[in-house]
């Protein structure tokens, strides 16, 4: 049987498949369909140091194989988070990946401190690339100074390991992935959803109070593949790839490109057993084509 | 919770574009309550790719019943199902109506918002005193009236905009006298949200205790993806979908 173990460096995951961030609660919303421990790791949803209300309905809107969002990064903030953190280690296993949030570097370095202290978190995801916080989309991930900036300052409070989670809306994602690793980033993990807009023609605005929102879901896939082999051919720390994986193929599809795990995001909403289907998948399509494991295909796109 | 693989038993389509099925899906079947939902997969190809939630209009294992309007593309979708077909669907969700014995309740449905009202009622009529207030534009909005007036309800009161039956009006309409009436300790109620923002209006909790069940865009109905907030008086926002659907009248701000 096929070896579906990931290696990203730093650490080895049991399997290539991570739970995104935003699309699997804090974890314990799943624990209901299946035993979190089958997972490569989990990645709780985006969390900043205070209490979040999140942004004005609507906050989705569904488009062909996609779904457009505005959540605004709801969340109860890291004092609640910490609590859900140590009540899951109960439960299971599966290392935890904290997505650490700030409205400015020093908060992200301040939350980053404090998951960096629990020993519970296996390690950190820096979303410097949700698009639904500041109005027209803007965040630090779409200026490669300012990821390096912050992605040092970040770096010099933690001692676990750092993945910055980069934007598809940057005007050149490989500057910023590169910045990324210069500042001492551990991994990249890529992309956090597109801008997308949505408009009411009767109203003739946009459906959403924040006028763009982030788009996600099977639509992306071959926009998130092309920039996650843009990137794995520019970075030599490990990439985890996402954007629209619904199966094990496209988890597969991924690690050709270069990537050393991947995250599974939009899938959870509306199959939320989805991770257990897809690495069963793997399992069998890297049997079927004689795989034997991950690392005879990665990077391997002949092109 | 769950995801259970439903069999359709009987797709019917009834008047004003309303539909009825019948699924065996025995697991969610013996766990609902009145008031819970579930989230359907109304088709298996990833367009549309999320699923859709609909309230459970009757559950009698190893059957549920859903009552729903074509509206758009998903319940087009649903509508061309029929006997024999699966859907993936998951619940129970979200909250539920408790059932108060002895409290003389009533039950304020509009249009498809009768849904929840006659699980709830089917479940607990004659086990204590409920009272129905059931309106919509015309005869055609009310098909399941025949099976509502077979219900031991104490009392039962139609209005239609149009006047093709019942009393002619908005059920609002007739809320005062019926609460002066019938004196009812609760109300549990689900409609269009002009009609609820009219219920949280007229009723006052000082006199009735209310209950609202709303609808809402949901991405995922198990309170991860946050999409189905709504926004509380106090300013903050709940998930109608972990938090709800069922929620105090009075503790939502409704559009003015």
């Amino acid at each position: 049987m096929a070896d579906l173990s990931a290696n990203l460096g730093f650490c080895t995951l049991k399997n290539p498949v991570i739970t995104a961030s935003g699309t699997f609660g804090y974890g314990e919303e799943f624990l209901p369909f299946y035993d979190l421990d089958i997972l490569g790791a989990i990645v709780m949803k985006g969390i900043f140091k205070e209490p979040r209300p999140g942004n004005p309905p609507p906050r989705l809107h569904e488009t062909p194989a996609g779904l457009l969002n505005s959540i605004g990064l709801a969340g109860p903030g890291s004092g609640k988070l910490q609590e859900i953190i140590r009540r899951l280690r109960a439960k299971t296993t599966v290392p935890v990946i904290v997505n650490v949030c700030g409205e400015d570097d020093g908060e992200f370095a301040e939350v980053a401190g404090i998951f960096s202290a629990m020993d519970e978190v296996a390690m950190l995801e820096l979303n410097i690339s949700c698009p639904n916080v500041k109005k027209g989309g803007a965040c630090p991930a779409q200026d490669a100074k300012h990821t390096f900036r912050l992605v040092r300052r970040v770096k010099e409070r933690i001692r676990k390991p750092l993945i910055v989670k980069l934007s598809p809306n940057a005007a050149d994602i490989v500057a910023v992935a590169q910045a990324a690793e210069e500042a001492g980033a551990d991994a990249v993990s890529l992309v956090n959803t597109f801008l997308g807009l949505a408009v009411d023609l009767d109203k003739r605005q946009s459906v959403f109070a924040n006028t763009l929102a982030g788009l996600s879901g099977p639509a992306i896939k071959p926009l998130a593949l092309k920039l996650v082999w843009e990137v794995c051919r520019q970075v030599r720390i490990p990439v985890i790839g996402m954007g629209g994986i619904t199966s094990g193929r496209d988890v597969l599809d991924y690690i050709l490109v270069g990537a050393a795990a991947v995250q599974i995001g939009t899938v959870n909403f509306y199959e939320p057993a989805a991770a257990v289907r897809i690495i069963g998948e793997i399992q069998a399509e890297m049997d079927k084509l004689k795989i034997k494991d991950l690392s005879e295909i990665r990077g391997q796109l002949q092109a | 919770m769950l995801d259970e693989r439903g069999l359709i038993e009987e797709a019917r389509s009834l008047d004003g574009g309303y539909y009825q099925l019948k699924i065996a899906a025995p697991r969610i079947a013996a766990a609902a309550k009145p008031g819970n939902f579930v989230m359907v997969r109304v088709s298996p190809s990833l367009d549309p790719l999320l699923r859709r939630p609909f309230g459970i209009l009757e559950s009698r294992p190893p059957h549920i019943w859903l009552y729903y309007q074509v509206l758009g593309r998903g319940t087009r979708l649903l509508s061309a199902l029929g006997h024999g077909d699966s859907l993936d669907i998951l619940g129970p969700l979200g909250n539920s109506f408790a059932e108060m014995p002895g409290k003389r309740v009533l039950l304020i449905a509009g249009g498809r918002g009768i849904v929840p009202l006659f699980h709830y009622a089917q479940a607990y009529a004659g086990r204590q005193p409920l009272f129905m207030l059931y309106g919509g534009r015309g005869r055609a909005d009310l098909p399941l009236l025949d099976r509502i007036k077979a219900l031991p309800l104490r009392g039962l009161f139609i209005f239609s905009e149009d006047g093709s039956i019942g009393q002619k009006g908005l059920l609002t309409d007739g809320l005062e006298k019926i609460v002066r009436t019938e004196r009812p300790d609760i109300t549990l109620s689900c409609g269009p949200e002009a009609m609820l923002a009219r219920l949280a209006r007229m009723l006052k909790p000082e006199k009735t205790e209310n209950h609202a069940s709303l609808e809402a865009l949901m991405g995922c109905g198990f309170g991860v993806c946050h999409g189905c907030a709504v926004q509380t008086v106090a300013g903050s926002y709940r998930k109608v979908c972990d938090e709800g659907p069922v929620f105090p009248l009075e503790e939502i701000r409704w559009p003015t």
